[in-house]
């Protein structure tokens, strides 16, 4: 066990102590903790530390009891009696096992379910950031082409500050880089940050020093400071870590600090793991130099302190100013676009994604909380059951002169034990979930990875939900019973009582929300099952048999662009001589995968509104590329030797693009150009057909396509086509890379199928936690509904022998027995789908393909319900049959 | 697992016997009582850490055993060492002789399952 792990143990063995009176505690507790100590140590294995703990906890509960019931005399609290109640109720739940592992499973899943989900919300969308006094900081951000709010070039962050609405305003940039750890290389995330960022923010470092101003000049000494989580996670917590220099893509840079403890990132849950100071931009190579120069390039976020008395008002006015003072000084850049400003409390990552976060945040908690409510019917259906099965031995207790406090607290601190231990073990349960969130296939989604901590807050709402629930009902079976006279209930009990008729209808009320609220979960995840068949089977434009790729990561190695290009068509010539392949081209990206994008004029095309430009996504490929990845060409050549390097660019677009600004008209010699550039320097050369661009869930989507032998940057994906099995040929690719060049990296390989396949990740993953999630509701509602029947059954027990006696055949009280579950389910159903047409409407734009309330989806949802109610009806109710009619009337 | 509360027919309890032989030696502390005890009983008496210092506990009080400074250097200031008192000795002795007297009885009736 690590020293942490123990000193989670011997803290809990502390809380253990104060059942103790206060002067023994004082007097040993010190001793007892070493004493607990040395024994854990030597308790290896989950099931020895649990049979440990058994034994501490009798220990303590047993010598806690005996001293204090010495000490009652003395004045001190009745303590003992309710330890002894303790030990009672303990044991009393020993003898039952299915009762209460089943108990403890509900209340375990209940809560672990909830508390790993609010956990991931509460970081997601709730919590507040880290930063200092959070209503005076503002996000200001650009708008892009398109007129929306969303990034800023660098130029402008610089302008923005000048202004004095703001105290202090710092620009910052994610990216990613190869961090040479002592396993190899990692990849890491990066912030780049100006000096100004702490004094925004209104933090410090807690060791060493932050960036000064001379950091923000390139050409300066690379100098980065470590983020918390990742000095704990990567550097070992390492007290010497200030002026240690660290190699980021081969290059060295210096640490000069550490970052606060409770700043996980920018944007936090996502975690940074180094902030870089602009000194150290050739980090990420030339373009992330050349673009803090570029008024085109919006590549930074900007934070900023209003200045004492300022409004986001008065800051917004200040910019609708600068940005028509921008306007006019740079109007190929400039014209037409807007600046805003966000109070920091408004915006959790940015403007343009939190819907999309809000709404799956929505749904994962209504979908939790779904389950919590059908854990909390099923919790009190089983507590009720048991409860009147007690009545018997409850009435005893009276009898014998018991209080009714007294037989009431028993229930109450066995209500209260079970909530305990089902409470620990939902803790233990989203430990486990919260340790597989980071390898989950989100950090695609979000962008990074995430850095969480259990909420106790929401820890303790589920126990406090759950622990209600227990009391509530565990006690009014025992409350009805204080009420009604004792000898009444001892008769009651022989004849197999199930209670009155108001507890048969709160309990038949429970089922039909269980029923209910299975339905919606099962309806759910069908129609994630179903959108993700659709997504599996959709058109993705290219040729997925027989192709495999490989992404070689030059990072490590240092060399210059031009460098990297020649490395690699000098290893696309080795692929392409390999046995079976038909042919190779490089990419810059691979359908489907979000990548690059660029602002682009078109010749003779007038945006609706906005700026005179239109963002558009782009790909750099070599030659072959387009015969390996099977995009025909429907017009026009593709990319040939003639298109050398010069003034005039070859580009080749697809059919979404052709369409969308030349309608029915030849696109070929029409031109584009950057914008900001004076000429229209790229001509279509030929039209494509339309592949997958960013996500396989989007419509047709206009790009272009770049030729190498024009751009100057290296494409770091090698496609190749093979006329056998594409992951035979991958083996032969990885070979001929490392008898090439070993020391380059391979950060990405597969065959195409397979990289759609990843790209089928998060829905996948949502479809999963769905099912998940509806099979333990089907699970608890045939759970609840077999603890009804069987009642129901027992109650009529004497009625049912009699219409047996009386020549009833089986199949006939089996059916009358169906017939009555029938009634319970049915409401269930009719409330279950009016709340599944309510949920429905609110989640079209989360399920593709698919009309939200599909037939199919629906009926089969309701028939696994349906078969589930009947299976657990089923049992106890041929049972019921299947008893001897004489046996029947004789013990009633 | 001891069972303290039980009201054992014996005179003295068996954590009680443990701990008074394991102070017979010399003076320890609680830790070192535990490590003696169950390492004298093979493991099959492991005291708990709240039966352990509640018999303490209850045995000073009934001047079985008393506290005593650390003593030597190299013992723990932190710790409190317990000492066995002549009462203690006495109850030892007579419970020892009670138990002698018990196993010689249970031998003499053929108790032990090899002998003929």
């Amino acid at each position: 066990m690590t020293p942490r792990r123990i000193e989670r143990h011997v803290r809990a063995f502390r809380l253990l102590l104060w059942l103790y009176p206060e002067w023994f505690r004082d007097a040993h507790g010190e001793e007892m903790a070493a004493l607990f100590e040395t024994r854990l140590k030597r308790a290896a294995g989950l099931g020895a530390r649990a049979r440990f703990w058994w034994r501490i906890v009798n220990d303590a509960v047993s010598t806690a009891a005996a001293l204090r019931r010495r000490d009652t005399g003395k004045g001190g609290l009745r303590v003992e009696t309710l330890l002894l109640d303790v030990r009672y109720a303990a044991r009393h739940l020993l003898r039952s096992p299915v009762f209460t592992v089943g108990a403890i499973a509900i209340l375990a899943i209940g809560i672990g379910a909830n508390t790993t989900v609010f956990t991931l919300v509460d970081a997601l969308i709730f919590r507040p950031p880290p930063w200092d006094r959070p209503e005076s900081l503002v996000h200001v951000y650009q708008d892009s082409d398109d007129g929306e709010p969303s990034s800023n070039s660098f130029p402008a962050t610089r302008d923005m500050a000048e202004v004095d609405v703001f105290s202090s305003l710092t620009a910052w940039s994610p990216s990613n880089a190869s961090w040479e750890g002592p396993d190899g290389p990692e990849p890491v995330a990066t912030e780049y940050v100006t000096s100004s960022y702490m004094r925004t923010l209104g933090l410090d470092v807690q060791r060493g020093r932050w960036f000064s101003a001379e950091d923000d000049v390139v050409g300066g000494a690379p100098v980065a400071v470590v983020s918390a989580p990742s000095w704990h996670a990567r550097l070992g917590s390492d007290p010497d870590v200030v002026g240690r220099t660290i190699r980021l893509n081969g290059q060295p840079v210096t640490i000069i600090g550490v970052g606060p403890e409770r700043l996980t990132s920018t944007a936090p849950p996502l975690r940074t793991d180094f902030w870089l100071s602009l000194s150290a931009t050739l980090v990420t190579g030339d373009a992330q130099v050349a673009n803090l120069e570029r008024r085109q390039d919006h590549w930074y976020q900007a934070l900023a302190r209003l200045a004492p008395g300022v409004t986001v008002t008065r800051a917004q006015s200040a910019m609708d100013a600068l940005a028509a003072r921008l306007a006019e000084e740079y109007p190929e850049f400039n014209r037409g676009r807007g600046i805003t400003v966000f109070s920091s409390t408004d915006v959790r990552q940015h403007p343009q994604g939190d819907r999309a976060l809000f709404l799956a945040g929505g749904l994962l908690s209504a979908v939790v909380l779904t389950v919590l409510l059908l854990a909390c019917a099923n919790l009190a259906n089983l507590l009720l059951v048991r409860g009147l099965s007690r009545s018997g031995e409850m009435a005893v207790r009276s009898a014998l002169g018991a209080s009714r406090g007294r037989v009431a607290r028993l229930i109450l601190v066995e209500s209260l034990l079970l909530s305990g231990l089902g409470g620990i073990a939902g803790l233990v349960l989203t430990r486990l979930m919260l340790s597989t969130i980071p390898s989950l296939p989100l950090a695609d989604v979000l962008g990074g990875t995430l850095e969480l901590a259990i909420d106790g807050r929401v820890a303790v709402f589920a126990l406090a939900l759950m622990a209600f629930t227990g009391i509530l009902f565990g006690l009014s079976p025992a409350l009805r019973l204080a009420r009604t006279d004792v000898g009444q209930a001892l008769r009651e009990d022989r004849r197999g009582a199930t209670g009155g008729r108001r507890m048969v209808r709160l309990r038949d009320a429970l089922v039909a929300v269980q029923v209910a609220a299975s339905l919606v979960l099962v309806l759910g995840a069908g129609l994630l099952a179903r959108s993700l068949g659709a997504l599996q089977t959709v058109e993705t434009g290219v040729d997925v048999d027989r192709v495999a790729y490989l992404s070689v990561d030059w990072a490590p190695s240092g060399l210059p662009a031009d460098q990297i290009q020649v490395e690699m068509e000098a290893l696309r010539e080795r692929v392409r001589a390999l046995p079976g392949i038909t042919s190779v081209g490089l990419a810059s990206r691979l359908p489907a995968q979000p990548s690059g994008s660029t602002t682009t004029e078109v010749e003779g095309y007038v945006p609706t509104a906005g700026t005179d430009a239109v963002e558009l996504d782009f790909a750099i490929v070599t030659d072959g590329y387009f015969e390996t990845m099977g995009i025909p060409l429907l017009r026009g050549r593709l990319f040939t030797e003639d298109d050398v390097p010069g003034d005039d660019q070859s580009i080749v677009i697809n059919q979404a693009t052709a369409r969308r600004f030349w309608g029915d008209g030849d696109p070929i010699g029409r031109r584009m150009r950057g914008q900001g550039s004076q000429d229209w320097t790229r001509t279509v050369v030929g039209v494509v057909a339309d592949a997958k661009v960013a996500s396989l869930g989007e419509g047709s989507t206009p790009m272009f396509y770049f030729s190498t032998r024009q751009f100057g940057v290296a494409p770091r994906y090698l496609v190749a086509r093979t006329d056998g099995d594409p992951s035979a040929i991958l083996t032969s690719m990885r070979q001929e890379l490392t008898a090439f060049r070993s020391s380059a990296p391979v950060n990405a390989q597969g065959t195409l199928a397979e990289h759609f396949g990843t790209r089928l990740g998060p829905p996948r993953l949502a479809a999963r936690i769905m099912s998940l999630f509806s099979i333990l509701a089907l699970l608890l509602a045939g759970l609840g509904i077999y603890t009804v029947v069987s009642f129901t059954v027992a109650r009529r027990s004497s009625e049912l022998g009699i219409r047996m006696a009386l020549g009833a055949d089986r199949l006939g009280v089996v059916g009358l027995v169906l017939r009555e579950v029938a009634g319970v389910v049915g409401v269930g159903l009719a409330v279950g789908l009016a709340l599944a047409v309510l949920a429905a409407s609110r989640v079209g734009d989360v399920v593709y393909g698919v009309s939200t309330l599909d037939p199919l989806t629906l009926g089969g949802s309701v028939l696994v319900l349906l078969l589930v109610a009947w299976t657990a009806a089923f049992v106890p109710a041929r049972r019921a049959a299947r008893a001897d009619p004489v046996e029947t009337l004789r013990a009633s | 697992m001891s069972h303290s509360h039980a009201s054992s027919p014996t005179p003295v309890r068996t954590p009680v016997y443990h701990i008074l032989l394991a102070l017979l030696g010399r003076d320890r502390h609680g830790l070192g009582i535990a490590d003696k005890v169950e390492r004298e009983s093979e493991g099959a008496v492991e005291l708990g850490p709240g039966t352990l210092y509640r018999s303490l506990s209850e045995m000073a009080e009934a001047r079985l055993i008393e506290p005593v400074p650390a003593p030597g250097q190299d013992a723990d200031p932190r710790r409190k060492y317990y000492r066995i008192t002549a009462d203690g000795r006495e109850l030892l002795a007579k419970e020892t002789a009670r138990l002698s007297r018990l196993v010689d009885t249970a031998r003499a009736q053929g108790a032990l399952a090899e002998q003929p």
